[in-house]
C-alpha cells in the first residue's frame, strides 16, 4: 500500500502513466479517443512541470501542449455534430463539406504542431524538458504523438486536398529545418532529438503525398524514429548502443539505413511530379536525408568500453537484437508498396538513394584520418583544414535554422501584435461606469431598430 | 412514478441548487447582518420557482425576478460591489423592459389586438406598414436578448457574479436568463404564420447570437478573475439559447416546440452554476503559473473537483451533461445550413473548454509539501458536492432515459 501510494505521489510516475495512457487513447479508433490522448499526454507534461524544480518556467513552456488537443477536440466534436445531423438540403450539404474541412484542417494542425511543424512551437526539441537528469529525451515523444496523429486519423484529412498539399509542404519544411538543427548542433543527444523530429516529419510527407499506403508509411518510420528514439533513450542508460566497435557499427548502419528507406519512396517518386513540385520536392526532400545520414554516421562517435573484461552474456541482449527487429519491417514495407503498385523506374529508384549515398559517404570519409586506418571522431578532426568546412557548415545549418524560425516567429508577432492593435478599442469599449449602460443600451436599441429597415 | 421519469423532471436540480444556496446562506449568517440574509433568502426561494416552471410562458415573471434580484443587491450596505451591481442592473433591465413595452405597444397600436399570435395574423394581411412592425418587432424582443446575456449586454452576467454573493448570484442569473428566453418564445409564439416577420427576427436573433458567442469567445480568456469567466460562460449559454430559439423560428414545429428542452437548460443552468460560482470565489485570480495552488484545491482536491466538474459541465466539455446542450445545437446548425453561427459556437466552444482547462491548472498550481492546515468550512464543501453530485447525476439519468 505505502509503495503504492508513494508511486501515485510522485510526479514521475503519474505524468509517466499519463503520457502513456495518452499514446494508447491517440491510436484508439474512437472517435473522441485521440483529442482525449493529446489532453492526457498535455496533462502529463503539465503534471511534470509543475513539480520540477522549475515550475514558474516550465510550467508556460509546455503550456502549447493544449492546443493541439483543443484542436483534436473540435475536430471530434464537429464528426460528432455532422454523424447526428440529418436533411438533404444543399445549404446542409454546404455545411457538411465545411465542417469535414474545418475537421481536417484540426487534425492537421494538431499533428504539425506536434511535429514542430507550426512556428508556433518549433523549437521546443532545443528546450530541456521538466526533468533536467532524465528528462531531456521527453521532447521527442511529441514528434511520435504527431506522427502517430497524422497515420490513425489519416481518413480524416487525405481526402480534404487544399489540406493535404498544405501539409505536405509545411512536413518537407520541417524535415529540412530539423536536418538542419541536427547537423548544426554538437551533442549527439541534442542532433538525436531532432532526427526524431526528421523521421515524423518525413513520415508525414510520405502519408500527405499518398505515394505508399499509410500502414507502409507507419512502418518505415518504425524503423527510423524507433532507431533514433532508442539511442536517444539509450543516452540515458550508459549509451550502450555506442560501447564497442561492433555495436557502434551496427547502430550506425541501422540508423542510416533505417533513414534512407523512410527517405526513398519520396524521392522515388519525384520523377512523375510536375517539374516545379518535383525540384520542391526533391530539394526538401534530399537535404534532410543527406542531413540525417551525415549526422547518422558522423556523430555516432564510438564510445570507449569502460570494463576491462566483458561481463559473460548470451549475446542476446536488447542492444544486439533491437537493430534487428527495427530493420526487419524495412523490406516488409517496401515490399508491400510494391505489391500495391509503386513501382518507379530503375533511374528514380537509383536517384532516390543518392542523398542518403552522399550524406552518409561524406561522413565516412571525414571519420578516417588521413592514413584512413584509425576511426576518429568529427570533434578530433576539427583542428585539420578540411574539416574546417564542415565547421562552416554546420555554423551556416545553425545560422539558416535561426534566420527562418526567427522569420517565422516575427511574422507570428507582427500577426499577434495587429490583433491586439485591433482588439485594444474593443477593450475600452465601456469604462464600467454605471452610466454607461444606459447609452450602451440605447445605442443598440436604435440599432435594431434601424438595421432591419435597411435590409 | 418510475426513477427515470423522475430524474427527467426539471425540479430537483434546481432543489439542489437551492438547498446549495441555502448552505451558504447559512455559513454566511455569522458574519454578515441577519437583514441581508433574510433579503437574499427572500429572493432565492422566488427564483428557484421560476426556475423550476421550467420553459412554461410567463414573461411578466422578468421584471419581477429583475426588481426582486436589484433589491437583495441594494440591501447590502456594507460593501460599494453590490450596490453598483444593482444600480447597472437597475438601468439595463429598466431601460431594456421599457423599450420593449414601447416595441409591444406599437405592434398592439398597429394591428389593434394584444396577443402576439393574433399580431401575427394581422400583420400577414399586410394592412400594417413594414416600418411601423419591422421597428416595433426589434425593441419587442429587446427584454429578451438583455435577459439572456448574449452580447453586447453581456457584462451584467460578469458583474452579478463578482458583486452578489455567491448564493444568490447563480439562481438569481439562471432565473432571469430563463425569464428572458421565456420572454422571446412567449412573444414569438405563432410567429410562423408572418414569414416576413418570422424571417427578420430570425435574421435578428442570429446576428445577436453570433455576436454573443463571438464575444464570449473574445473575452473569456482576457478575463482575469475567475468570476468574471463564469459570467462569460454564462452569457455564451445565453448565446446558445438565442442560436436555437434562431434555428427553431420559422420552421416546423416551431419554437413553442422548444419548451421542453428550455426546462432541461435551466435545470443544469441553475445547478451548474451553482457549483461553478462558487468554485469561482475559491479559486485563484490571475495566478502567476508555478505558484502554489489555491487553499481549497490543496486541501480538498476531491471537493475541487467536484466543482470542476460543474464548470467543466457549464463549459460543454465532452462526457459532461452541459455538452449536450453544446452538441445539440451544433447538430440543429449542421441541419438547417448555419455555417457562421456554427463556426461561432465552434471558437466559443473551444474557448469555454480552455478556460474551465485553465481553471483546473491554475487552481492546483505546483505542489506544496506540506497542505493548508485549516479546512474549508463544511457547508461550503457540501454546497460543491451537491452542485457536482446533481450534475453527475443529471448526466446519468441522460444516459439512462437515451
Amino acid at each position: 500500500m505505502s509503495l503504492a501510494s508513494s508511486r501515485l505521489g510522485n510526479p514521475r510516475t503519474v505524468g509517466g502513466a499519463l503520457c502513456a495512457a495518452g499514446f494508447v487513447a491517440i491510436v484508439v479508433p474512437a472517435r473522441f479517443a485521440p483529442a482525449l490522448g493529446a489532453e492526457l499526454i498535455a496533462a502529463g507534461f503539465w503534471w511534470w512541470a509543475r513539480a520540477s524544480a522549475e515550475p514558474a518556467r516550465q510550467v508556460p513552456r509546455w503550456s502549447w501542449l493544449r492546443r493541439p488537443a483543443a484542436a483534436l477536440w473540435l475536430a471530434a466534436a464537429l464528426q460528432a455534430a455532422m454523424a447526428l445531423a440529418g436533411g438533404e438540403s444543399a445549404r446542409t450539404a454546404a455545411t457538411l463539406a465545411l465542417g469535414t474541412a474545418i475537421a481536417a484542417v484540426a487534425v492537421v494542425w494538431a499533428a504539425l504542431e506536434l511535429l514542430a511543424a507550426l512556428p508556433l512551437a518549433r523549437p521546443f526539441s532545443d528546450l530541456p524538458a521538466p526533468f533536467a537528469d532524465r528528462g531531456f529525451w521527453l521532447p521527442a515523444l511529441l514528434p511520435s504523438a504527431g506522427f502517430l496523429l497524422l497515420w490513425r486519423q489519416a481518413p480524416l484529412w487525405l481526402d480534404v486536398g487544399y489540406v493535404r498539399v498544405g501539409a505536405l509542404f509545411l512536413l518537407l519544411l520541417t524535415a529540412t529545418l530539423a536536418g538542419l538543427r541536427a547537423f548544426g548542433r554538437r551533442q549527439w543527444t541534442a542532433g538525436l532529438r531532432w532526427l526524431v523530429v526528421l523521421d515524423g516529419a518525413l513520415a508525414g510527407a510520405l502519408l500527405a503525398s499518398q505515394i505508399v499506403s499509410p500502414g507502409v508509411a507507419a512502418l518505415l518510420w518504425i524503423g527510423a524514429g524507433g532507431t533514433h528514439t532508442y539511442l536517444l533513450a539509450a543516452e540515458l542508460e550508459g549509451a550502450t548502443p555506442r560501447r564497442g566497435p561492433v555495436l557502434a557499427a551496427l547502430w550506425r548502419a541501422t540508423a542510416w539505413t533505417s533513414t534512407t528507406a523512410l527517405g526513398w519512396p519520396l524521392l522515388a517518386a519525384v520523377g512523375s511530379l510536375p517539374l516545379a513540385r518535383a525540384i520542391t520536392v526533391s530539394v526538401l526532400g534530399g537535404l534532410p536525408v543527406a542531413l540525417a545520414s551525415w549526422v547518422n554516421v558522423a556523430r555516432m562517435v564510438e564510445a570507449p568500453e569502460r570494463r576491462s573484461m566483458a561481463r559473460p552474456t548470451s549475446g542476446l541482449t536488447l542492444t544486439r537484437v533491437a537493430p534487428a527487429l527495427l530493420i526487419s519491417g524495412l523490406p516488409v514495407a517496401i515490399v508491400s508498396a510494391w505489391w500495391a503498385g509503386f513501382v518507379p523506374p530503375w533511374g528514380a529508384m537509383l536517384w532516390a538513394t543518392v542523398p542518403a549515398l552522399v550524406g552518409g559517404g561524406a561522413a565516412l570519409l571525414t571519420f578516417r584520418d588521413r592514413a584512413g586506418t584509425e576511426p576518429r571522431g568529427p570533434e578530433a578532426l576539427e583542428s585539420d583544414a578540411v574539416p574546417r568546412a564542415g565547421q562552416a557548415a554546420r555554423f551556416a545549418a545553425r545560422w539558416l535554422f535561426r534566420l527562418i524560425v526567427g522569420l517565422e516567429r516575427a511574422l507570428v508577432w507582427g500577426a499577434a501584435g495587429v490583433l491586439r492593435f485591433l482588439g485594444a478599442p474593443l477593450r475600452d469599449l465601456h469604462t464600467g461606469d454605471a452610466q454607461e449602460y444606459v447609452l450602451f443600451l440605447a445605442g443598440v436599441a436604435v440599432l435594431a431598430a434601424v438595421l432591419p429597415l435597411l435590409r | 412514478m418510475s426513477l427515470a421519469t423522475l430524474l427527467a423532471q426539471p425540479a430537483w436540480p434546481v432543489l439542489l441548487a437551492l438547498v446549495a444556496g441555502l448552505l451558504l446562506v447559512a455559513a454566511d449568517v455569522r458574519s454578515r447582518a441577519w437583514v441581508t440574509m433574510v433579503a437574499g433568502l427572500l429572493v432565492l426561494g422566488p427564483c428557484a420557482a421560476v426556475l423550476a416552471r421550467g420553459g412554461a410562458p410567463a414573461a411578466a415573471l422578468a421584471p419581477l425576478v429583475g426588481g426582486l434580484v436589484v433589491a437583495a443587491l441594494a440591501r447590502d450596505d456594507r460593501d460599494p460591489l453590490p450596490g453598483e451591481c444593482a444600480l447597472k442592473l437597475l438601468w439595463l433591465l429598466g431601460g431594456a423592459l421599457a423599450l420593449s413595452a414601447v416595441g409591444s405597444a406599437l405592434l398592439t397600436l398597429g394591428t389593434g389586438v394584444t396577443a402576439p399570435p393574433e399580431q401575427w395574423n394581422v400583420l400577414q394581411l399586410g394592412l400594417v406598414q413594414r416600418t411601423l412592425w419591422s421597428v416595433a418587432l426589434p425593441l419587442a424582443l429587446l427584454a429578451g436578448v438583455v435577459l439572456l446575456g448574449g452580447a453586447p449586454f453581456h457584462f451584467w452576467v460578469a458583474d452579478l457574479f463578482q458583486g452578489a454573493s455567491a448564493a444568490l448570484a447563480p439562481l438569481a442569473v439562471a432565473a432571469l436568463q430563463l425569464t428572458g428566453a421565456v420572454w422571446l418564445t412567449e412573444r414569438l409564439a405563432g410567429i410562423e404564420t408572418f414569414g416576413e416577420g418570422a424571417r427578420l427576427t430570425a435574421a435578428v436573433l442570429r446576428t445577436v447570437a453570433a455576436a454573443a458567442l463571438l464575444a464570449g469567445a473574445g473575452t473569456i480568456l482576457a478575463q482575469r478573475r475567475p468570476e468574471r469567466r463564469v459570467g462569460t460562460l454564462t452569457s455564451i449559454q445565453g448565446g446558445i439559447v438565442l442560436a436555437m430559439l434562431a434555428s427553431q423560428l420559422g420552421r416546423p414545429p416551431g419554437i413553442a416546440s422548444l419548451t421542453g428542452w428550455l426546462a432541461a437548460w435551466a435545470a443544469h443552468q441553475s445547478l451548474a452554476l451553482s457549483g461553478a460560482a462558487l468554485l469561482a470565489r475559491l479559486a485563484p485570480v490571475d495566478r502567476v503559473p508555478g505558484e502554489p495552488g489555491a487553499h481549497l484545491f490543496r486541501r480538498h482536491p476531491l471537493t475541487a473537483l467536484a466543482g470542476l466538474y460543474s464548470l467543466f459541465s457549464l463549459a460543454g466539455v465532452p462526457g459532461t451533461p452541459g455538452a449536450t446542450f453544446w452538441l445539440g445545437l451544433a447538430r440543429v446548425l449542421v441541419e438547417r445550413g448555419s455555417r457562421g453561427l456554427l463556426v461561432a459556437l465552434a471558437l466559443a466552444w473551444l474557448a469555454a473548454f480552455a478556460a474551465a482547462m485553465r481553471e483546473l491548472r491554475e487552481g492546483f498550481g505546483a505542489p506544496t509539501a506540506v497542505p493548508p492546515e485549516r479546512p474549508v468550512h463544511w457547508p461550503v464543501r457540501l454546497a460543491l458536492w451537491l452542485s457536482g453530485g446533481g450534475i453527475a447525476v443529471l448526466g446519468a439519468a441522460r444516459l439512462i432515459l437515451r
